[in-house]
C-alpha cells in the first residue's frame, strides 16, 4: 500500500492531505475514512477520520497502530466499493485524478533526515576505511518531490546525483536493540541526493559537508511511501538512477553489507521519531569511486530515480536565476 | 530588547525581559495593550496573529513583530498591575533557548586563529568551514546536558549565536548585518572521540548532535543593542575555573563573511549561525595531565559580553 502527501488545487499551503492510490485514483483518506465510519451512522465520523488521518504523514505515523489499522480498513473498503463511486458522508468528492493533486515530499519536516553510505562490496573496495556507516544530514528546506526542477546553484560548476532508499520511521526509540529495530520502520520511499561535487570535495578537506549538499532542491523525496513492506520485499526493492536515459546506479538493500537492523541501531543512538528517515544510497556498483567519478549533470539533463515498488522521481536540471550558463 | 522563550505552566511562551529582569509574556502583554490602549475588542486574536506562535514564527513576521513587542513591553512596564498577569517572576518560569527549533543550525569550525593552532591544524581554511548541528540538539540556558554513555571525551566550545531575521540569499558584505535579528550565547558541546571516528570516513555528525549538545541563550538580544558584534569577549569556565577567555575579534572569517558565505545556500528567519570557538577547549589544552574531559556533575558557564551567560550542569544519561 502506498500513501502520498498532497494539496488540492485550491487548497491553502497548510491544508495538506494524505492520499492513497486506489483504482488509478488518488483517494483523500480523511474523507474516505469519514465515509467508511458514517456507514454505521457514527455521529463523530468527521472528527474521528481527522484524528486517524491528520495533515502530515509524520503525524499519521505518530498516531500509531490505530491510524495504521484505519488505513488498512479504509483502503480495503475503497477497493470493495470502487474508488470512483466513493463519496464523503455529505456527498463530498473523495477520489481525484493525479492531475488534480499537487504532490509534496511525503515527509515534511523531520527532526532527523539522515543519509548514510550504501556499503556494498564496491564501496568497501573504494573506501576501505568506511567500517561504520557514516552519515550526513539533509536540511528539510532542501526537499522537493517528483517533477520539481533541480536548480543549479550559482556556486558550483559540477553537480552530481545519487539514488537512495529512505527508511521512514514509524515508532520513536533511542538506542534501539537490533532485535527490535524492524518494528520501528513504517515504510520506505526514494531519495535523490544532489551534490555540488566541487564544493563537496573542498569541504571534505576539512571533514565537512554542508553547502555542497544543502541548497534549494538538493534533495528529491517521494513520490510515495510504500507502507510496511515485508522484510524480504524491502531487501529486494530495486532502485535505479538514470541520467538522460543512461543507467548510472542500480542497487537493492540485499547487497548492503550492513543489515537494516545494524543501521537503525547505530543511528537511533541520537533518538528517532515517527516521520524521521534514514536513507541509504550512493551505491558504487556501476561507477566506482563517486568522488572521482561523479555522474556529470548539465543544464537540461533529466534525472530519473525509479523503483517498480515505490514509483519514480523525475527531475530536470535547470539554470538558477541570474546564472550565466 | 531581550526576547526570550520560556516555559510557564508547561506551556511554551514568547517573552521579553524588562529593565528589572522580570519576564513579560508578550502575547498577554500585547493583547492587554490592544484592549486597553487601542480599545480593540479582538485583542487576543490580533496578538496571536501579530506575534506568531513561536520565536521563528515571530521573526518571520519581520517588521510587524518587533514594534508590537516593544509596545507590549512598554505598556506592561508602565502599568504592571493593569496588564493582566503578563508580568512573571523569574522563579515562576523555566527559560528555554530563545530559538528552541531553528530551521538550520550552522556551526563554524576552525574559525579562530588561536584555536586552529591548538588543534594542530597546519593552517586556517581557505573558505568558511561549518557543519550542521541537528536543530533538535538545542537546549535552554540553564538546562542539564546529558552525558551520553557512548561518549568518553566530552568537550565544550563557547561561541556567539547569530540569529537570522530576514530571508537572506546571496547578500553582500556591506549589508550582511542587516539580516541579523539578534545574538545569543552558545555552547557547541562536542564528543571528541566520536568525532575522531567520524573524521576517518569524512564527515562528522553524531559527535556534535547528541540531545542537549547546543545550549543557547539566555535571550535573543536584538541587534540594535550590540553595535559591534565583532568585538565581544568570550569566556567559559568549568566549576568556576576559567578555561576559555578570548574575543570575537580573533575570528578568521568574520561574522559578515559567514553571513555572506552561508547566504549562498539561502537562510531564513530563525536560522542560526555560530561563530566557532577560540582556544582553550579540552581537546586542545595539551598541558592537561591526566587528560581532562567534562564529567557528570560539572557546571559549565559560557558567557559572551553584553549578550549573556549560559549555566549548564553535565548529568549522566
Amino acid at each position: 500500500m502506498h500513501i502520498y502527501l498532497g494539496l488540492l488545487e485550491k487548497s491553502l499551503p497548510d491544508q495538506t492531505r494524505i492520499f492513497s492510490a486506489v483504482d488509478g485514483k488518488l483517494l483523500d483518506l480523511n474523507l474516505a475514512c469519514a465515509a467508511y465510519l458514517a456507514r454505521s451512522g457514527d455521529p463523530t465520523a468527521y472528527e474521528r477520520a481527522a484524528f486517524y488521518f491528520p495533515e502530515t504523514i509524520g503525524a499519521l505515523l505518530a498516531r500509531g497502530q490505530q491510524s495504521l489499522q484505519a488505513l488498512t480498513e479504509v483502503v480495503a473498503y475503497a477497493h470493495k466499493t470502487g474508488a470512483r463511486d466513493l463519496r464523503g458522508p455529505s456527498g463530498e468528492k473523495v477520489a481525484y485524478d493525479a492531475t488534480e493533486v499537487r504532490l509534496l515530499p511525503p515527509v515534511q519536516n523531520p527532526d532527523k533526515s539522515f543519509v548514510v553510505g550504501f556499503s556494498d562490496q564496491a564501496r568497501i573496495e573504494a573506501m576501505p576505511k568506511a567500517e561504520i556507516p557514516t552519515g550526513f544530514y539533509k536540511l528539510p528546506q532542501t526537499f522537493v518531490t517528483n517533477g520539481a526542477p533541480i536548480i543549479w546553484p550559482k556556486f558550483s560548476e559540477e553537480l552530481d546525483a545519487d539514488a537512495c532508499l529512505a527508511l521512514v520511521i514509524g515508532k520513536a526509540g533511542k538506542r534501539i536493540d537490533p532485535a527490535q529495530a524492524w518494528e520501528h520502520i513504517a515504510g520506505v520511499t526514494l531519495l535523490v541526493d544532489i551534490t555540488a561535487r566541487d564544493v563537496n570535495r573542498r569541504e571534505g578537506l576539512t571533514t565537512n559537508n554542508l553547502l555542497g549538499k544543502n541548497f534549494p532542491s538538493s534533495t528529491a523525496l517521494g513520490p510515495s511511501v510504500l507502507m510496511k513492506p515485508a522484510r524480504k520485499e524491502l531487501e529486494s526493492i530495486e532502485v535505479e538512477l538514470t541520467v538522460d536515459g543512461n543507467s548510472k546506479q542500480k542497487f537493492a538493500l540485499r547487497d548492503c553489507v550492513f543489515t537494516i537492523e545494524q543501521l537503525i541501531a547505530r543511528w537511533s543512538i541520537l533518538g528517532i521519531k515517527p516521520g524521521d528517515f534514514l536513507a541509504i544510497g550512493a551505491s558504487m556498483a556501476l561507477n566506482g569511486d563517486r568522488l572521482q567519478n561523479p555522474v556529470p549533470l548539465k543544464i537540461g539533463t533529466t534525472i530519473r530515480c525509479s523503483s517498480p515498488a515505490i514509483g519514480e522521481l523525475s527531475h530536470q536540471v535547470v539554470a538558477g536565476k541570474g546564472l550565466p550558463r | 530588547m531581550k526576547l526570550a522563550t520560556f516555559c510557564y505552566q508547561e506551556q511554551e511562551r514568547l517573552g521579553a525581559v524588562d529593565g528589572a529582569g522580570r519576564m513579560v509574556d508578550l502575547h498577554k502583554a500585547y493583547a492587554s495593550y490592544l484592549r486597553e490602549v487601542e480599545s480593540n475588542p479582538a485583542g487576543d486574536e490580533l496578538a496571536r496573529l501579530t506575534l506568531g506562535r513561536d520565536m521563528v514564527d515571530f521573526l518571520r513576521r519581520g517588521e510587524n513583530g518587533l514594534p508590537a513587542a516593544r509596545k507590549a513591553l512598554a505598556h506592561v512596564t508602565a502599568k504592571p498591575n493593569a496588564a493582566g498577569n503578563a508580568m512573571l517572576d523569574p522563579n515562576q518560569i523555566r527559560l528555554m533557548s530563545p530559538v528552541p527549533r531553528p530551521g538550520a543550525l550552522v556551526s563554524a569550525g576552525k574559525n579562530f586563529s588561536d584555536h586552529v593552532a591548538e588543534m594542530a591544524s597546519k593552517k586556517g581554511p581557505s573558505a568558511p568551514v561549518a557543519f550542521l548541528k541537528l536543530p533538535g540538539t538545542v537546549t535552554g540556558p540553564e538546562d542539564d546536558i546529558p552525558h551520553p554513555p557512548e561518549v568518553k571525551n566530552l568537550d565544550y566550545e563557547v561561541e556567539l549565536a547569530i540569529i537570522i531575521g530576514k530571508p537572506c540569499v546571496d547578500v553582500s558584505r556591506d549589508e550582511a548585518l542587516d539580516y541579523v535579528a539578534g545574538y545569543a550565547a552558545f555552547n557547541d558541546i562536542s564528543a571528541r572521540d566520536i568525532i575522531r571516528g567520524e573524521n576517518k570516513t569524512g564527515i562528522h555528525l553524531m559527535g556534535k548532535s547528541f540531545p542537549g549538545f547546543a545550549p543557547m541563550g539566555p535571550y535573543l538580544v536584538t541587534a540594535d543593542e550590540i553595535p559591534d558584534p565583532q568585538n565581544l569577549k568570550l569566556k567559559l569556565s568549568v566549576n568556576g575555573e576559567i578555561r576559555q577567555d578570548s574575543n570575537l575579534s580573533y575570528m578568521i572569517f568574520k561574522i559578515r563573511d559567514m553571513i555572506v558565505y552561508w547566504s549562498q545556500m539561502g537562510l531564513s528567519p530563525g536560522d542560526v549561525l555560530t561563530t566557532g570557538t577560540p582556544r582553550g577547549v579540552a581537546a586542545g589544552r595539551k598541558p592537561d595531565q591526566p587528560p581532562w574531559w567534562l564529567k557528570p556533575g560539572d557546571i559549565v558557564e559560557a558567557e559572551v559580553e553584553h549578550v549573556g551567560r549560559l549555566r549548564n550542569r553535565i548529568v549522566a544519561e
